[in-house]
């Protein structure tokens, strides 16, 4: 199974994000509640794949996007915005995010997203 | 899902208990109680009393942990009262998540009885015809049917409150 | 979502969460509206927080919740990022704070399983009309706006939707590849404008020249644009059909792809006629982002996982579900070691671990009951929200104290508490606290003061609220009470204390022109009710001119208490230790009976109701001589009693269940607490000694 990697800084999207994909072949291995601890936890776990909130405390998504994609160039994460973050969402392209996903989101859709990242 | 799906499982659970009654006797009547509202029966356990409660209510027992009110269906029927003895049981029902055990002399057996054999109660003022929902008729007997929520949720009861 | 099984935890999380949120976001507004500006760290917090409820609310597509967490967002995204000189910063305060009140209703609606329907239109325009005000004030803000694709229309050329092949034109000789590709995405993806910025992206590297249409992807129409007639790409390049059709067709949320080779480059010089936004460096990212290079992610991922590990957050249902079964240890550990079967047998062995059993059960039960204790930080922190809106309201000045808010008390009462606690605060402001030119002309300072103080006393946790008000008025209290008929003690016998406690009584209210804060239905009565709820008590005290004290006190728990079991004839009962005094066998000529057949008991020369529970209750006992049996005295609220039984059994632990509710329907007996199963088996009924005293007393 492929493994995800949730980094939001609200439990709810967390939890939300987790409840999307438990009928779906995709582990969740981990949850970082701010991109300085996402950062870390990539480096230890290894995901597959990341899903990066933009909004968080402590260090925001676009700068734990460029450490993750510093350590490992080939990192696919996935941007997760609300209406309104265009110009993050562009920054976040700029600096490797695969693609980006747009609050709210139907479940099918995200997990289709999920699937086209990762190639499969 | 889940939950849909547990909402069905419990409507069939209900539509195969429909129609069907626990029967006990007091006395020279048969009863009959909803099987749906049965949750278990016992034989009779050492009753704790609590004082200034109605003569019917006797008291509590401890089941398996859980606290259960009982209450003798006689006395509630302002029928004389009868000793209990070793046939004696109690009749756990639960409505809207109270429950309350029956004390009744003994218990008979589980029938189903089609909607068509049951008639209404006659509508005379005798005290425990308030709590008949039905006379249900199976050969030649007939078993008067209990209204489980009223029996437990007479209006008689609140004045008691105001002691 | 709509589509989706949106189940109960997680519409809990929103719950919590966002009220979590908004609590914090209060303490931040109340903080820093004193100041003459709010602190960035503020204002950065603010922001998020919103954005936060903006992102879960549109999850579960509660839409009002949304757009007006968007207006506040904004606002503050341009506080964050204009720093604008001049701010109404109490105005401000005032908005978002009206702001969270509709999003704090909203919730309670969803709570309740009602329609979250409140219309926050007229708040939105007044933070759009502020909004605008604030932003008048920095020419900046029309780049950031455009990067936001916000508010103001950009005064750029309408977009060109289609091209129209002109005349031939002879083209410079070239290798290049000409190729035009049409895309279109999928459905709702969203930011269709950003998706087709992210293709022409992954295209630089590979490409000469590229034009595309919609020319302006910042134009806040570029989405609709896009997503209504696709994004269509001119491009000319080295790469073969192939390797261009390989790089596009992983687009992600792709729908459709049309990749044509141009025969000629004659598209492309068409179209560089034409005046087209080369968009070389394309973004323009707010220069905020930028500058947040980061720069130690060491050191702070240290700290963050540190914080991380030490806390996690546990369902309630869980704790209780835990809670119920040591307390069901509790009672089958009871059953175990003091079996009736084990009776006379002398088991050395068997005592010994019986021992040791009891010792770790004990301390399981302390470390259960110690993970449901909670401090009473949130609820005295959500006080100054109240406070603030009070003096705002009355033009008072009043300051909080807050002492010993790290006590702890059981999850399940502290949500009991707040309503009080806040109404009492009301009632100090409203009622206690003069006016400031009052205060001053009493010689008083001009600044108020409540102290809401927390603190531990044996089984229960005192809550006490003490203002420098005016005090109670004796006389008006009395008349009050005499008015309508309260009085069960003659006036001349009535203590000050006595007076002041009066206002407890339903019925109650001594201020004429009812407030909106604090009087009608919102009585003491009521508040009162609500300590007694929760097994506690409230007294009053005051002095006048001088302030007034109001004293609650709650039980630390409910669920598991240490108490002394006793016999009377066959039925058991137990009495809470924290109530008992001593007990002794009474002597004969410590008796005493009035002449009304009352009958007393004389202990150290002061004389005690004596109340013999096989009377009143009605239990067959043998045990009807004062001198074959035993008292126990007992006291609580400083009253005492002296309880009359067959024996003691012994003392234990035991955990409180409530009578069946079928049982209580039919009567609150009064002097009942409950019931526990002792270790026999048997039920115990729990006696609620103030309920005892109260009977004796009537």
């Amino acid at each position: 199974m492929k493994k995800l990697l949730i980094v939001d800084d609200a439990a709810f999207m967390r939890m939300s994000i987790r409840n999307m994909l438990q009928n779906y072949e995709i582990e969740i291995i981990g949850e970082a509640a701010n991109g300085a601890i996402g950062v870390e936890m990539y480096q230890k776990l290894r995901p597959d794949v990341v899903t990066m909130d933009i909004t968080m405390p402590e260090m925001n998504g676009i700068e734990a996007l460029k450490a993750i994609k510093a350590f490992d160039p080939q990192a696919k994460v996935i941007m997760v915005s609300a209406m309104g973050q265009e110009g993050m969402v562009k920054e976040a392209i700029i600096s490797g995010a695969k693609t980006f996903i747009v609050k709210p989101f139907k479940e099918e859709f995200f997990y289709q997203t999920i699937c086209k990242v990762l190639g499969i | 899902m889940a939950d849909i799906v547990e909402q069905d499982s419990q409507d069939q659970n209900e539509d195969t208990q429909k129609g069907k009654f626990l029967t006990f006797c007091m006395g020279n009547d048969f009863y009959g109680i909803e099987i749906k509202y049965v949750t278990e029966i016992v034989g009779l356990q050492p009753i704790t009393e609590i004082p200034e409660m109605p003569e019917y209510i006797k008291g509590i027992i401890n089941l398996r942990g859980k606290i259960i009110p009982v209450m003798d269906v006689r006395l509630r029927f302002r029928k004389p009262f009868r000793e209990y003895n070793d046939r004696t049981c109690i009749v756990v029902i639960e409505i809207s998540e109270v429950s309350v055990g029956l004390i009744v002399d003994s218990v008979s057996e589980v029938i189903a009885i089609p909607d068509e054999e049951i008639v209404a109660p006659p509508s005379m003022a005798k005290e425990g015809n308030r709590y008949i929902k039905g006379i249900g008729k199976v050969g030649t007997d007939v078993k008067l049917l209990l209204d489980s929520d009223k029996l437990l949720n007479d209006t008689e009861l609140e004045g008691l409150s105001e002691l | 979502m709509s589509e989706q099984y949106v189940n109960e935890p997680m519409l809990d999380l929103f719950i919590f969460e966002s009220m979590q949120l908004i609590e914090q976001m209060e303490l931040l507004i109340i903080a820093n509206e004193k100041s003459t500006t709010y602190a960035s760290e503020a204002i950065n917090e603010i922001f998020r927080i919103m954005h936060t409820i903006k992102g879960s609310s549109a999850m579960m597509l509660f839409n009002n919740i949304t757009t007006l967490a968007h207006s506040m967002e904004d606002l503050f995204f341009v506080l964050r990022e204009d720093k604008p000189p001049n701010v109404d910063y109490s105005e401000l305060s005032d908005l978002v704070l009206e702001g969270l009140d509709f999003i704090k209703v909203e919730i309670h609606k969803i709570r309740n399983g009602d329609e979250a329907d409140g219309d926050a239109s007229e708040l939105i325009t007044s933070l759009r009309v502020f909004h605008n005000t604030i932003k008048g004030q920095d020419v900046k803000t029309s780049d950031l706006n455009s990067a936001q694709g916000t508010v103001a229309p950009e005064t750029r050329p309408q977009e060109k939707q289609h091209y129209y092949i002109s005349k031939v034109r002879s083209e410079t000789t070239s290798l290049r590849n000409t190729f035009q590709a049409t895309l279109s995405f999928e459905q709702d993806c969203g930011m269709e404008n950003l998706r087709a910025f992210g293709v022409v992206n992954e295209l630089r590297e590979l490409v000469e020249e590229y034009y595309h249409i919609p020319e302006d992807l910042d134009h806040e129409d570029s989405a609709r644009v896009i997503a209504e007639q696709g994004f269509t790409l001119f491009i000319k390049t080295d790469h073969s059909l192939e390797e261009i059709h390989r790089v596009l067709i992983q687009t992600i949320s792709l729908r459709d792809l049309q990749l044509i080779q141009g025969e000629n480059s004659e598209l492309f010089n068409d179209l560089k006629e034409r005046e087209i936004l080369l968009e070389d460096s394309p973004v323009k990212v707010p220069t905020a982002f930028r500058d947040k290079v980061v720069n130690e992610p060491e050191e702070k991922e240290i700290q963050a996982s540190a914080i991380q590990q030490s806390i996690i957050s546990v369902s309630v249902a869980k704790l209780d579900q835990l809670m119920d079964l040591v307390g069901e240890m509790v009672i089958a550990e009871a059953m175990v070691t003091q079996n009736p079967d084990l009776k006379g047998l002398e088991l050395n062995n068997f005592e010994k671990a019986a021992r040791q059993l009891r010792k770790i059960t004990s301390e399981l039960q302390d470390t259960v009951m110690s993970v449901r204790m909670v401090p009473l930080t949130g609820t005295f922190q959500k006080m100054n929200r109240t406070l603030r809106d009070m003096c705002k309201k009355l033009n008072k000045e009043v300051q909080l104290q807050l002492i010993g808010q790290e006590t702890e008390v059981d999850k399940n009462i502290i949500e009991h508490i707040s309503d009080p606690l806040m109404h009492l605060i009301r009632n100090s402001i409203d009622h206690g606290i003069e006016m400031p030119s009052e205060r001053e002309t009493r010689g008083k300072p001009r600044l108020g003061t409540i102290t809401l103080e927390a603190k531990n006393a044996g089984g229960d946790v005192l809550i006490i609220i003490r203002d420098d008000g005016e005090g109670f008025n004796k006389d008006r209290i009395l008349a009050k009470a005499r008015e309508k008929g309260l009085l069960q003690v003659p006036e001349d016998e009535i203590t000050d204390k006595e007076i002041y406690n009066l206002v407890f009584l339903p019925g109650f209210s001594t201020n004429e022109n009812v407030t909106e804060f604090s009087g009608r239905g919102v009585g003491m009565d009521v508040v009162l009710k609500n300590i007694e709820a929760v097994g506690g008590g409230i007294a009053a005290d005051s002095v006048p001119g001088k302030g007034t004290i109001i004293t609650l006190k709650i039980p630390l728990t409910l669920a598991i208490i240490d108490g002394m079991n006793i016999k009377v004839g066959d039925s058991r009962y137990t009495i809470p230790t924290t109530a008992i005094k001593e007990s002794f066998r009474p002597k004969m000529t410590e008796v005493i009976v009035d002449p009304d057949n009352n009958e007393m008991m004389m202990v150290r020369g002061q004389c005690y109701p004596i109340l013999r529970l096989h009377d009143i209750y009605h239990v067959q006992t043998d045990v009807i001589h004062f001198t074959d049996g035993i008292i126990i005295m007992v006291e609580q609220d400083n009253k005492t009693l002296c309880i009359f039984a067959d024996e003691l059994i012994g003392q234990q632990q035991v955990v409180v269940k409530a009578l069946p509710e079928y049982i209580r329907n039919t009567k609150k007996v009064k002097g009942l607490a409950g019931c526990t199963l002792l270790g026999d088996g048997s039920i115990s009924l729990i006696l609620d000694i103030g309920g005892l005293i109260f009977r004796q007393s009537a």
